[in-house]
């Protein structure tokens, strides 16, 4: 199937009517969770990820994928009239965006954030239709060593670029593909690291710790502010329009963006953040006025915000053409399609059709959907905020709850949920990031069961494992980028003394 | 000492995994048994462990962002609290009274009044469990009444 084939053969899937239900769900959910401080689209999805167990993969893909980019539209607003960033892509968009308010132009800021999410959405998308194809037909010939090498690059990737220091997220790895080995051994099926538990030799499901790490861990710390007053900034409907000298303005941001977006979500990491912060710096580097970044410049928002929504298209790529999820949120998209027994990968695009081109066509229709509702519609998400946070965070502990009993019916999950949620609340405290750890308990088994079946292939040569011209060239750019930054940093630290001045 | 506890404690995590990895039978290069990878796992673990509890004794201890309010810490306390309680009370008190406790308590000491944090209760509580144990017939347990 071509791309115009598959497409129109998924808007036929998309436009069913529970399709467009589960889409129109998954980005309502989405933008009130990116509204909402506290509670981000990674547990919102987590939270929601039981109630599509009984759905097609399809319906699930769409819901579940609707909540992630929906929050990226969300949380620009909260950002933009608050102050406070509604979910972590939207940290720069405050910078400028509040400056905006603050000027008198939230509704222009508003605007052109919630355009220029849509553009990059829809750029994110075509990528999405031209690039998964692409890299599915290479990855037919990937064999063990090749996914091998794709699983341990990624986690060192990821380990770089999640911000903070390498070493904590080294932790964070090691304590992730730890825990991705307790339970049953999926070749020998030998128990490990069960303590005798029956429950353990399942594994310790991600569901729950995710749950845990970005549900229980953020409601408690909203605990510390106690009861907050939030003081929000009131937009009416006419001053929503840009002036044509902003939309001018905006076009190019908007262009370069959607384009930094989505190649951050291709790469390892927590894209969707760190492609706000790239487009950002690119945006003061191309201006005229640098200087001015801050003060209320519109380049400022709509950079960035088309940035989030390119990443979260990007970040499908390796999802859905190799199988392999390089960020929480993709995990927990994966989770939704093994738990219909289907793997995602090379095969699926052209095997379940259905799910591949459904996904991709209702990913143009939600990014419509997500513009009205962002636009006409802002100021009834605007009255979210100003319902009683501490009811709403009692509420999400409660949801958490019974949502990880609700996963198998186990209390053992509700205690991996309460132990992850206090330790991802020590874990911002201490200004460590937490998904390095996730993912690392997604992507260790399937490291484990690379590395043991490449081993059975090149009878235990380790040089014939990495030396295959796929997993060496692999191997090679992880640790290119691995070891790049700090290498080129200290080559020019000796010709330069003067530091590079940041911010 | 939160900066310094948590390093030390997944170091001696990392002990535990490593001499509980060797006990599983290893393999060889070519046939790797169920503890080839965890070893190798364990040894990183124990690498990354140890220089984050050398680098967190180095550096100056008490960060200020950890430093809370007495009102802010017995904030979270009482919630971790709170889930811990419901963790252990849910099989014998059942969910509906677990969850109105639950939500009443955490309510109350979040600072509401007590009529809104009873309120609030009663109705998530009974709210969660119509949704969840009638309409979607998750076996949330019921007590003993």
């Amino acid at each position: 199937m071509g791309p115009l084939e598959g497409l129109a053969y998924g808007f036929s899937v998309a436009l069913l009517p529970s399709n467009l239900f589960a889409c129109f769900i998954g980005v309502l959910v989405g933008t009130i969770v990116g509204v909402l401080p506290g509670i981000g689209p990674v547990g919102a999805m987590a939270l929601l990820l039981p109630s599509t167990f009984a759905m097609h993969p399809a319906t699930a893909l769409i819901m579940l994928a609707g909540i992630y980019y929906g929050a990226m539209y969300g949380g620009s607003t909260t950002s933009i009239l608050v102050n406070v960033p509604g979910e972590a892509g939207s940290v720069v968009t405050l910078l400028d965006g509040y400056q905006m308010t603050r000027r008198g132009r939230a509704g222009a800021a508003l605007t052109i954030a919630a355009v220029g999410s849509f553009v990059a959405g829809t750029i994110g998308v075509v990528g999405i239709m031209l690039a998964a194809g692409w890299l599915a037909d290479v990855a037919i010939q990937f064999g063990p060593p090749e996914y091998f090498a794709i699983t341990l690059g990624g986690i060192l990737l990821l380990s770089r670029l999640s911000g903070g220091s390498i070493l904590n997220a080294f932790v964070m790895v090691a304590l992730g593909l730890a825990l991705g080995t307790v339970g049953m051994d999926s070749i020998s099926a030998l128990r490990r690291f069960t303590f005798g538990s029956v429950q353990l030799a399942q594994g310790v499901e991600l569901v729950p710790v995710i749950m845990g790490v970005y549900g229980v861990a953020e409601v408690l710390l909203l605990a510390e502010e106690g009861i907050a007053k939030t003081q929000i900034a009131s937009v009416k409907l006419r001053e929503l329009l840009p002036t044509s000298e902003e939309w001018r303005r905006s076009t190019m941001p908007i262009a370069r963006g959607s384009v930094v977006g989505f190649l951050t979500g291709l790469v390892p990491g927590p894209a969707a953040v760190l492609s706000t912060f790239i487009a950002y710096t690119l945006e003061k580097k191309v201006s005229k006025t640098p200087e001015k970044f801050g003060t209320g410049m519109i380049e400022g928002v709509a950079g960035p915000e088309a940035a989030n929504n390119g990443a979260t298209a990007g970040a499908m790529v390796p999802l859905l053409s190799l199988g392999i999820p390089f960020s929480p949120a993709t995990a927990i998209l994966l989770g939704a399609l093994v738990v219909h027994g289907l793997q995602p990968g090379p095969l699926m695009i052209s095997q379940r059709p259905e799910v591949f081109w459904g996904f991709v066509a209702s990913m143009y229709i939600g990014n419509l959907m997500l513009l009205i509702l962002n636009l006409p519609l802002v100021g009834v998400f605007v009255t979210v905020l100003r319902l009683p946070q501490h009811i709403l965070a009692t509420l999400v502990l409660l949801l958490c709850l019974v949502g990880a009993f609700s996963l198998s019916n186990s209390f053992l999950d509700l205690w991996v949920l309460v132990i992850f949620g206090v330790f991802g609340y020590a874990l911002r405290k201490l200004r460590v990031d937490p998904s390095p750890m996730v993912v690392a308990l997604v992507l260790g088994p399937m490291m484990e069961k690379t590395l043991r079946q490449a081993l059975f292939l090149t009878r235990g040569s380790v040089v014939d494992l990495v030396a295959r011209p796929l997993s060496a060239t692999i191997l090679i750019l992880a640790a290119a980028a691995l070891l790049g930054p700090p290498l080129i940093r200290l080559l020019r630290g000796r010709r330069f003394a003067k530091p590079i001045p940041q911010g | 000492m939160l900066a310094r506890a948590v390093p030390l404690v997944l170091l001696v995590a990392a002990g535990v995994y490593l001499t509980l990895a060797l006990r599983l039978p290893f393999g060889a290069a070519a046939r790797p048994g169920a503890g080839f990878y965890p070893v190798f796992v364990a040894v990183f673990a124990i690498v990354v462990a140890l220089a984050a509890t050398a680098s967190a004794y180095r550096s100056a201890p008490g960060t200020a962002a950890i430093e809370l309010d007495a009102a802010s810490r017995r904030r979270v306390v009482i919630s971790v609290v709170a889930l811990v309680a419901f963790c252990l009370a849910m099989p014998w008190i059942g969910y509906p009274v677990a969850a109105l406790a639950f939500v009443t308590v955490i309510l109350r000491y979040l600072g509401g009044r007590w009529t809104t944090a009873l309120l609030t209760g009663v109705l998530s509580s009974a709210g969660s469990y119509v949704l969840f144990a009638v309409l979607l017939d998750v076996p949330l347990p019921r007590g003993p009444w």
